[in-house]
């Protein structure tokens, strides 16, 4: 036996070396079955997680369509009542029934608005995507929300940046889906503000389009900010407005524009100074 | 499955993981063992305790206390459920 200078290794100096690679080995090994067993807790909390998800999206499902199903069948016994299928009704009846179908749409449109979010969350919504007018659809949406507004004594405006090309605020995207986006944020800028106004900003930012929806109504705290577009976030004050918040309208927000490669953002001065919430979108 | 009959292949297979496929080729020079390594298992000829204790031997002889240690460590449970009179002398 002999090293790389061909001098000869005693047996002692050879075990030595042979011990000495064995305990290095013997590290190697420790490490290696400390990581095979994190591996091995990892694999069972990964497995145990996709678990609870599965049931967790079998109980939404099961609780929303049962949810969905009575709000149903109640709104058609209260547009039953108002269409005179049960005959006569006095004024008394038919405030109430009129209150029970508001009601109830109120209820079926929560219901759908978690549904929706959590076929997006986990990707069951094909989106169809073709070339859209972003700006059609935003003026489209602005006028159906001016009543509403208006009836709040909210006065809205809108300040869209008008460029040299027709064209600047094509997107490629789901109109559908898109259309519930903007009608999310003007609606929350309606529930969230009780006075003063909206304004709607829309401009082509190097290539990319920017809309924002400016209130002056409650604001957003920093603590709440953190969770505003996570599922189920909705803010200790937000509750206090606006008591049907289900925390997942602004989640759906960002799963959708994530979707189209956008994003999504708040600014808020804090409590009581208004927000602004900013989507950008690529421009087609 | 007789305990004893369980404790070289554990030990084998602990000291693969520190010396590889090397670990199989050294059992196999053990007098008194015969090793089925397709199937997991071994067979005795003569004391299986003698046997065991030469098993560890030939480990040590090569690299050493740490390998004692390891031979010892890798059966800690399956010695804990043996008679004391029955565990080999080297992995007391």
């Amino acid at each position: 036996m002999s090293n790389d200078d061909n001098i000869p290794i005693s047996p002692l100096e050879y075990k030595k070396v042979t011990e000495e690679l064995y305990g290095r080995n013997l590290e190697l090994a420790r490490l290696y079955k400390q990581v095979d067993s994190l591996n091995h807790e990892l694999g069972t909390a990964n497995q145990n997680l996709q678990d609870s998800i599965k049931q967790r999206e079998s109980l939404v499902h099961l609780v929303t369509h049962k949810v969905k199903g009575s709000f149903t069948r109640s709104k058609y016994i209260f547009a039953g009542i108002l269409d005179g299928t049960f005959g006569e009704i006095n004024e008394e009846v038919k405030k109430r029934a009129e209150q029970g179908l508001e009601s109830d749409n109120m209820g079926i449109e929560t219901v759908d608005l978690v549904l929706n979010a959590d076929n997006l969350q986990k990707g069951a919504v094909k989106y169809d995507m073709k070339m859209i007018n972003f700006k059609e659809m935003v003026l489209k949406t602005i006028e159906e929300k001016k009543g509403p507004a208006e009836a709040k004594g909210l006065k809205m405006e809108m300040d869209i940046k008008d460029g040299e090309k027709d064209n600047q605020y094509n997107v490629l995207g789901d109109s559908f889906w898109l259309k519930e986006v903007v009608n999310n944020l003007i609606e929350n800028s309606i529930k969230y503000t009780k006075n003063g106004k909206i304004t709607l900003g829309l401009e082509n930012r190097n290539g990319k389009i920017l809309m924002y929806v400016k209130d002056t109504g409650m604001g957003i705290n920093p603590e709440d900010k953190k969770n505003l577009f996570t599922e189920g976030g909705r803010g200790k004050d937000s509750v206090r407005v606006n008591v049907d918040s289900t925390g997942y309208g602004l989640y759906s927000v960002k799963l959708i524009i994530e979707a189209h490669k956008g994003r999504v953002w708040a600014e808020s001065e804090g409590l009581n100074k208004g927000s602004t919430f900013f989507i950008e979108l690529p421009a087609a | 499955m007789e305990t004893i009959l369980q404790i070289p292949i554990r030990i084998i297979k602990e000291q693969e993981l520190v010396i590889g496929p090397l670990a199989w080729d050294e059992a196999r020079k053990v007098p008194g063992l015969t090793i089925d390594q397709t199937h997991n298992s071994v067979s005795f000829s003569g004391d299986k305790k003698d046997a065991v204790n030469r098993l560890v031997a030939q480990y040590e002889r090569l690299f050493g206390k740490a390998s004692h240690e390891v031979c010892r460590e890798s059966v800690q449970d399956l010695i804990a459920e043996m008679p004391p009179e029955e565990v080999p002398s080297s992995l007391r």
